[in-house]
């Protein structure tokens, strides 16, 4: 049913978006644009091999099989696996001399940046990495679709004014929190705090959330547990409430943000072109079609990275946040946190 | 012809048969006897090349096996029949008994010589304990082995079907005209179906003779044990004659013995009577066996007798009797043995 | 016993194989920091905590459970067989998941029925869901034990006055101590190398660390705390090989015919069991099923889970037949059959990335179907080797002699006489290794060919993504391929058929 309608939004023009992801200096300077069609794209023929870091149960299948629906000469080979999987095996192909993958699409720029640090991703054209935000644009490699960390929260238990805007000052509150301190995107957030505000402050920060924090095993459960009332907020990625709330409209879950700090970091998939030519660019592209983006930012409920895209329904305007002005390929910078948090005893 | 010469068999660090010394002459039962233990079955093992020898060597015709020199059993065109019978589970009787013969006229004939013809298709499983061991027969006798190794093969049966069953393979032997060699812990087994008898002791071979010879000139206390009730009577050697307390006796001395004896007597070279005033012992206990009974006697000397008489004389436990030898034809004489108090 | 058996260079061979990947460990681990520290500590003691609980749980329940299948007379028993041993079909994550989401408040019981329910977590919760999924490996060994014991001693028991469950637990349980033994030893090693439930229950266990580590893309330290998590699984292996069990001939079986009040009440301990293991979980997926929706699931993942995985059964049997041999052969050979049991000790991730620079090595083999068998191969080799091992073992000796003494050379009599009569050995091997391999998923995620999508692959996408409800078909036909695969291993079982007991009639 979610294939249908996708294919028929692929083949009638998207809406006209108007809202920009980026800082609030960057709102004024900004052209409100239209994104590119995939009717501008020319057609991909011949042998691509995809190594696709997760599935999101269908929907990137279905971005894929749009793709090969509309490119009968493409043949399209695709491996899925756990992100951090596939990018140690780009890095032992790499040593081998084997080229196993033509294009890299990983959930997060932590895996990303593991393969741009190894030098194996081909430098993008300077139109392509145009299309995205202005601060979303990388030589080497393209996000895709981004998630923003939020501070999902049960509002018959909490109200809004009872959170803070600053990360730093949740501690302070004494709300009961929720947390997945094993999950990846946890890790890059804690990751951009050591890197905006410093190992002592974060340190200093853990220890004392750790008092008042519930562990786990991942977001959704958060989000699941807020919802049952265990705990008043929860520390997760945005779409995970906004698939809760879809499927369970009066689900007892709402989003807050705090402002320009790690707490409401917009993390980001990307992807990247592991080998030379026109074939892997043009598939680039694809993803960053207005046809692609709006259909992950309305079924999935992930952030469009292109310009010119409506953002998914369910998250308010961005006129009141902005997220911090981050390099995300440097959230590959993983293993000093992973230290942090075992040295406080979180994991 | 098989030889054995100077076979030793270790298992492990312990030497379980020495110094075996055999020859197996055409078409002869040779009875291997003596008390568990004794190393029989292990004797079986090695002359089937199973079991590697430390010593000696084991010769037939085509081969010849030493320590050094190992010929496998499937070389060796030996047959074996296992107390546990050893037939293969999967396979149909008819399949066991043609295992690997490349034309069927063999298994058909002992298949049928046997009785076996209703179980062709039987397997194993279904048959009864005399029947496995007729199949195993068959089976070996198929294979038209030069020689033919029976491991206690009838230890596993009741004793009725022991014996029907004991001739029937003596016979099926002697048919085929293959010389064997059986093993067995039942003397009566050993005396009444062997050619020859071999008694061994903690491995190694007392004698090895016809049974009679076994059985009336045994060549030690132990073989004289083994093979049949056996008392024996302190006496006086002299001129061929022992003088005892229940009478003289011709007598052969077995190892030497002279002057102070003790004279093998088996229970029926002694006569028991009923008596009062002339008697020389008690009775202690009395075993009834259908056509005889025998009495366990302790002599007024202390020395214990064994007799057997016929079942119609009729004495109790504790009654005093009156024994006398005998006996015309020589008995064996042994060496004095002091007797613990 | 032979001095130098015939099998010793296959084995051999073999071990070395499985030696592999352990080699590659030890070169991807050089360059990691640290050897030991107190974090380790705790990880370390949670890890064997959850390991000894899980194998006293799993022998808890699977013992009485093969008394039960073993000597109790039902109608359908082979019914009953199949159901109980079910939860092999599960891979464990699915079945922590759904009993996660079912129990505690918030759960679906609770939404659903009204009935407050605690919650299932921690090491309590990971110990209750290793329990469900591993008691059948000690269910299966241990009913093979059992199957082969002489009764006569229990009716000796009774005649001299002891009750029936004093006999039971005096009589028989010692002289099954070994086949205990090694279902506990695949329960234990099982536990060390599975990482979905400690991660669902929150359990800090070895391998949540070394996945942890392999997601922050610290991969030489995952590979060292693979080392020290084989280090484990060597202990494990030792003391497992320290319990000797008595050899005895088989004789006759024992049997029950339990009134109708008593096969009630046996049922009615029997089924909470099932109940958790299997029922609840499909039913939870059935749920969301009806709830959220199918979607994108076809036929050919069904069809890639059968064929990789009969392939890999079909490799393990044909190598586990020299191994188990070679380990009754003598004491190298018995060592060599350890090493094999390393495979499956290592966590699917590690296993499965040390394989992939293997298979770099070898250009024409990388991703390939091939080298996926490979893999499962390594991984689960102990399992067929346990059982055409203990098949041979309760072989007659005098049977191969007698093969000999007909004229036929060892390798005849071996081919006509000793395969044949462990083949229901091997069938049952195959099928654990068959049950597993379908519910394998790290290691085929990375080795198998690109586009290549089974069961269990699938299974994860959909999990992972929160699309539970499509979930409930891939689960649903895991356990029906599952249960048809151990229905065919127990197929192999006819009463009496190659037992080499005497029987009564003479």
């Amino acid at each position: 049913m979610q294939r249908r309608r996708f294919i028929q939004a692929l083949a009638t023009a998207g809406a006209f978006a108007s809202l920009p992801l980026a800082s609030l200096q960057s709102l004024a300077a900004e052209a409100v644009s239209q994104a590119v069609s995939v009717n501008d794209l020319p057609a991909l023929e011949g042998k691509l091999t995809l190594y696709l870091g997760r599935g999101e149960g269908g929907l990137y299948e279905n971005v894929l099989q749009a793709i090969r629906d509309r490119n009968p000469k493409l043949n399209l080979s695709v491996r899925r696996g756990p992100t951090a999987a596939l990018a140690n095996t780009l890095i032992a192909e790499a040593k081998a001399g084997v080229q196993g993958a033509d294009v890299f699409w990983a959930v997060d720029s932590g895996a990303i940046g593991l393969v741009t640090d190894a030098g194996l991703a081909q430098p993008l054209p300077k139109d392509l990495t145009g299309q995205l935000k202005s601060d979303f644009q990388y030589p080497s490699w393209s996000p895709v679709t981004g998630r923003i960390r939020t501070l999902p929260y049960n509002p018959d238990n909490v109200s809004l004014k009872q959170i803070p805007s600053d990360i730093m000052e949740l501690p302070d509150s004494d709300l009961a929190i929720g947390w997945a301190p094993a999950y990846a995107s946890f890790q890059s957030f804690i990751t951009a705090m050591r890197l905006l505000e410093g190992e002592k402050a974060t340190v200093d920060w853990l220890r004392r959330m750790k008092q008042r924090a519930k562990s786990y095993a991942g977001e959704l459960g958060v989000v699941m547990a807020v919802e049952r009332g265990e705990v008043d907020l929860g520390l997760a990625n945005h779409y995970y409430t906004l698939r809760l709330k879809s499927g369970k409209p009066d689900a007892r879950v709402e989003l807050a943000f705090t402002k320009a700090d790690a707490g409401c970091l917009v993390n980001a998939s990307g992807v990247l072109a592991l080998s030379e030519g026109e074939l892997p660019i043009n598939f680039i592209r694809y993803l960053l079609t207005r046809e692609v983006q709006s259909y992950l930012a309305s079924e999935a409920y992930e952030i469009p990275l292109v310009k010119g895209v409506e953002l998914p329904e369910g998250l308010p305007s961005f006129e009141h946040i902005s997220p911090p002005d981050m390099d995300l390929t440097r959230l590959a910078d993983l293993r000093p946190t992973l230290a942090l948090l075992r040295n406080v005893g979180i994991l | 012809m098989l030889t054995v010469s100077h076979l030793s068999v270790n298992y492990g660090t312990t030497r379980v048969i020495s110094n075996l010394n055999l020859a197996l002459a055409e078409s002869e039962i040779l009875m291997l006897v003596g008390p568990t233990g004794c190393g029989k079955s292990t004797i079986l093992q090695a002359l089937a090349g199973l079991l590697p020898i430390s010593e000696g060597e084991v010769k037939l015709g085509a081969w010849h096996a030493t320590p050094t020199r190992i010929v496998p059993p499937e070389k060796r065109n030996v047959g074996m029949v296992f107390q546990d019978f050893a037939l293969f589970p999967h396979l149909t009787v008819e399949q066991n008994v043609a295992f690997r013969l490349t034309s069927k006229a063999p298994a058909d004939h002992w298949i049928t010589l046997l009785g076996l013809e209703s179980l062709r298709r039987a397997k194993p499983d279904t048959l009864s304990g005399g029947q496995k061991q007729r199949v195993a027969l068959a089976r070996t006798l198929a294979h038209r082995p030069a020689f033919i190794l029976l491991d206690e093969p009838l230890s596993n049966l009741d004793a009725a079907l022991k014996d029907s069953l004991r001739w029937e393979i003596r016979d099926a032997l002697k048919t085929a005209g293959v010389p064997a060699i059986w093993v067995t812990h039942d003397q009566e087994e050993a005396l009444s179906i062997g050619d020859r008898v071999g008694v061994l002791n903690n491995g190694q071979l007392e004698q090895l003779d016809s049974p009679e010879t076994c059985f009336c000139e045994p060549a030690s206390r132990f073989v004289a044990e083994f093979l049949g009730e056996a008392s024996f009577l302190p006496g006086q050697l002299e001129h061929g004659r022992v003088a005892t307390a229940l009478g003289v006796a011709p007598g052969t001395p077995v190892d030497g013995a002279t002057g102070e004896v003790d004279l093998l007597v088996r229970p029926d070279d002694v006569s028991l009577m009923r008596a009062t005033n002339d008697a020389n012992g008690s009775v202690n206990w009395v075993r009834y066996e259908g056509g005889s009974r025998l009495y366990a006697v302790e002599l007024d000397d202390g020395t214990p007798v064994k007799v057997r008489v016929s079942h119609e004389n009729r004495i109790e436990p504790g009654e005093r009797v009156r024994l006398a030898v005998i006996t015309t034809h020589p008995l064996a004489v042994f060496a004095r043995h002091q007797r613990p108090a | 016993m032979r001095r130098w058996s015939r099998f010793y260079p296959f084995a051999l061979i073999i071990a070395l194989l499985a030696l592999v990947p352990v080699g590659v460990l030890f070169a991807l681990a050089g360059d990691a920091a640290e050897l030991f520290d107190a974090h380790n500590l705790n990880v370390l003691i949670s890890t064997l905590l959850l390991m000894v609980l899980t194998v006293i749980g799993a022998t808890l329940i699977g013992v009485p459970l093969a008394l039960f299948t073993a000597y109790v007379q039902l109608p359908a028993k082979r019914l009953w067989l199949i159901v109980l041993a079910a939860p092999l079909a599960m891979p464990s994550y699915i079945g922590a998941f759904t009993l996660y989401a079912a129990f505690g408040p918030g759960g679906e019981i609770e939404s659903l029925l009204g009935i407050p329910t605690p919650p299932v977590n921690g090491l309590a919760g990971a110990t209750l869901v290793m329990t469900l999924y591993t008691y059948p490996f000690v269910l299966l060994t241990t009913r093979a034990s059992l199957l082969s014991l002489d009764a006569g001693m229990v009716n000796a028991a009774r005649t001299l006055g002891m009750s029936l469950s004093m006999s039971l637990w005096r009589v028989v349980l010692p002289r099954v101590v070994t086949g205990i033994a090694a279902g506990g030893l695949l329960a234990a090693m099982y536990t060390l190398s599975d990482f979905g439930t400690p991660a669902i229950m929150r359990v800090d266990t070895f391998t949540r660390v070394i996945y942890t580590e392999y997601n922050a893309f610290g991969l030489s330290q995952a590979a060292m705390l693979s080392l020290q998590l084989l280090a484990i699984v060597g202990l494990v292996l030792f003391l497992e090989s320290r319990v000797k069990g008595t050899q005895e001939r088989p004789g006759r079986r024992l049997a029950f015919w339990p009134s109708r009040w008593q096969a009630s009440a046996m049922l009615a301990i029997v089924a909470p069991v099932t109940l958790l293991a299997i029922v609840l979980p499909l039913l939870i997926f059935t749920l969301w099923l009806l709830r959220d929706g199918a979607g994108g699931f076809e036929l050919s993942y069904a069809w890639n889970s059968i064929y990789a995985s009969l392939l890999a059964a079909v490799v393990a049997v044909i190598l586990a037949v020299p191994v188990a041999h070679a380990a009754i052969s003598g004491r190298l050979g018995r060592i060599m059959e350890r090493v094999t049991y390393l495979g499956f000790g290592v966590p699917g991730i590690v296993m499965g990335t040390a394989l992939v620079y293997v298979g770099l090595q070898l250009p024409w083999l990388y991703q390939t179907l091939a080298l996926l068998v490979v893999a499962y191969v390594l991984r689960f080799l102990p399992l067929a080797v346990g059982s055409v091992r203990a098949t041979a073992e309760g072989l007659d000796g005098s049977l191969m002699q007698a093969a000999r003494v007909l004229g036929a050379s060892p390798r005849e009599a071996f081919m006509r006489i000793t395969l044949p009569l462990t083949l229901r050995g091997m069938v049952a091997g195959g099928a654990l290794v068959f049950l597993e391999s379908m519910r394998e998923l790290p290691a085929t995620l990375l080795l198998g060919p690109n586009d290549f999508e089974t069961l269990a692959t699938y299974l994860w996408r959909v999990y992972e993504a929160g699309y539970f409800g499509r979930a409930a078909i891939p689960g649903l036909l895991l356990v029906l391929m599952s249960g048809l695969g151990l229905a065919l291993m127990l197929c192999g079982e006819r009463r009496g058929v190659f037992d080499a007991s005497e029987d009564q009639r003479h």
